[in-house]
């Protein structure tokens, strides 16, 4: 990541167009990854339990364990990409600010967390699915935060 | 400042890093299995337990997500070791030959297994152990650089 030795980020032109090329991608995933993770999991208890215990009354079959480890396993590879990049992207800008260090160990913490409390919930306690559900909609508001605020200092602060 | 702060993503990844190692271990031993006969009936098919076997086509289909897959995330991982004190030791050296190399193998071995040679179900079980044994190791390089230096 050549951007993390570039003394005045704001001064580059070509970095600052690419970061902002790529702080743009990452707003996009962020909001499609909650439309898509509606439709495929659900994001409220009952259609996540639905969509990983199955439903009777709907005749929905509860996920199969090689399909559930599949997507657990996909969304770890996707998120530790984004997240290491966006936040060496935020602490670049924002190393001087006390409060950097408090945002990545929130993004990265709920992160964990909502990878965590899904495994948990389809092995062992099914009513984790509450905290999956608050933790995933907290890492995505942080990174939203951090995304937006990496644009905000890149092109409008002074 | 800057450098704890990347410090702390560093550490962060190595979590995630073992999360996917954990998650990759418990996809194989559900969808293959760690014998040299799960692995055969899991590429030949097995009548007893009604599989039918991969295609070719079938196995490119797994296997070409994971390539980039594995190229970028081994990149990455043996990458932050440059910044440590065993940068350019032979220790570094070996360890970044022997990730690509059992990657390459426990992603090309199942065509071996097609192609009618059976000892490769070996090698396929071998190489994942390798390859998840040395990135823990590379791992634990950087765990022991972010926390002891």
């Amino acid at each position: 990541m050549r951007f993390t030795f570039i003394n005045n980020l704001k001064q580059d032109k070509s970095m600052k167009l690419l970061l902002n090329g790529l702080l743009l991608f990452i707003v996009l995933y962020l909001i499609f990854d909650i439309f898509v993770k509606e439709h495929t999991l659900g994001l409220s208890t009952t259609a996540v339990m639905s969509t990983l215990f199955g439903n009777e009354e709907e005749f929905l079959d509860p996920m199969n364990k090689s399909v559930f480890l599949e997507y657990i396993h996909t969304e770890i590879f996707f998120l530790m990409m984004i997240l290491v990049t966006l936040s060496s992207v935020y602490i670049r800008l924002f190393h001087k600010k006390t409060n950097a260090l408090l945002h990545v160990n929130l993004l990265m913490i709920s992160a964990l967390l909502s990878l965590l409390t899904l495994a948990i919930s389809y092995f062992y306690i099914a009513s984790f699915v509450n905290i999956y559900i608050f933790s995933f909609f907290a890492w995505h508001i942080v990174a939203l935060y951090m995304a937006l605020k990496s644009s905000w200092e890149l092109n409008l602060a002074k | 400042m800057l450098n704890r702060l990347y410090s702390y993503t560093v550490a962060y990844f190595l979590l995630f890093s073992v999360l996917l190692l954990i998650s990759g271990a418990l996809l194989f031993a559900d969808k293959i299995g760690f014998s040299y006969e799960s692995v055969l009936h899991y590429y030949l098919g097995d009548e007893n337990s009604f599989s039918t076997a991969k295609s070719y086509q079938g196995v490119l289909k797994i296997i070409l997500p994971h390539i980039f897959a594995f190229g970028l995330f081994v990149m990455v991982v043996l990458h932050f070791l440059i910044f440590t004190k065993k940068r350019d030791t032979k220790e570094i050296y070996l360890l970044i030959y022997l990730t690509f190399f059992s990657a390459f193998l426990e992603l090309f071995s199942p065509f071996f297994i097609l192609w009618g040679f059976h000892f490769f179900a070996y090698i396929k079980i071998l190489s994942f152990f390798l390859f998840e044994g040395s990135v823990l190791y590379a791992l634990f390089l950087l765990f022991k650089s972010i926390f002891f230096h």
